[in-house]
């Protein structure tokens, strides 16, 4: 069985107020729930659902998931930096399972 | 682990989403036979299933910033851009922003969630496309008022099935 596999890619250092880019990826194959296998049975669904990036535990940036977003899910986004702190990345499949990555920036 | 609400259960198939337009519209038949917008197939660019959806009166602005490619080889990943124009302020933010593919078997795409003041309501990401279609973001502001805009993709492939 495939495992899926969170990357991101966040700056250690920034600057107070500083817009800095995020992009994280998990490898996942995001099946849709509408394929069939060759015996005609529906494939059932299962993809990430939802996205979170948390810092110092105050949600900053969430995504919902449906079945249109594309395998390998590709998230770029941009944070203003506030403060050092821990940047925490969840991703959370159906069935309830979840990925986290973990960070550490530093603001001065 | 991941507050916040969670997402929509239902999922909105077309047929769904069709069948209700059609069953709310039949007080209003005058009306569908003046405006030829309708929610069938033939040159709806989706705007009303997405109205539909959002329940709402939606506002096309060009303070939105959809950007996708006209035309893309494969329906798997095709890429998108979105740019908000606003300060994320506490009186002036975008509390959300969903995309919809009207013309996908599942009419929703993504929704992303940002917070005044920490995040940039700037995003990029990749998503399928089963046919040629407008692709739709509504974004939601603070004070509740929903704004659209739309672009023309051609995937050519079928990036569902």
């Amino acid at each position: 069985m495939f495992t899926p596999t969170p990357r991101v890619q966040v700056p250690s250092v920034a600057a107070k107020g500083e817009i800095f880019q995020v992009k994280a990826l998990i490898s996942h194959q995001m099946e849709t729930g509408l394929r069939r296998d060759p015996q005609g049975d529906v494939i059932p669904r299962k993809i990430i659902n939802r996205f979170a990036c948390r810092y110092n535990d105050i949600v900053v940036f969430g995504v919902d998931l449906h079945e249109a977003m594309a395998a390998n899910p590709y998230i770029e986004f941009y944070l203003s930096a506030t403060e050092s702190g821990r940047l925490e990345f969840i991703w959370e499949e159906d069935g309830g399972h979840t990925y986290a990555l973990t960070h550490q920036l530093t603001v001065g | 682990m991941v507050e916040e609400t969670k997402a929509n259960t239902v999922s909105f198939t077309r047929r769904a989403v069709l069948t209700a337009a059609a069953t709310a519209g039949a007080g209003l038949a005058g009306d569908a036979f003046i405006s030829p917008v309708d929610a069938s197939d033939t040159g709806d660019d989706g705007v009303t299933i997405v109205k539909q959806l959002a329940g709402r009166t939606l506002v096309e602005s060009d303070r939105i910033h959809l950007v996708m490619p006209r035309t893309f080889p494969n329906g798997y990943t095709v890429p998108l851009s979105l740019e908000i124009d606003c300060p994320m302020t506490e009186a002036d933010h975008v509390r959300n922003v969903r995309v919809f593919a009207p013309r996908n078997p599942l009419i929703e795409v993504v929704c992303f969630h940002f917070a005044p003041r920490r995040s940039e309501p700037r995003v990029s990401t990749r998503i399928r496309l089963a046919e040629p279609q407008y692709v739709l973001a509504v974004a939601e502001m603070n004070d509740g008022a929903l704004l659209m805009n739309k672009t023309w993709v051609e995937a050519a492939t079928n990036g569902c099935a």
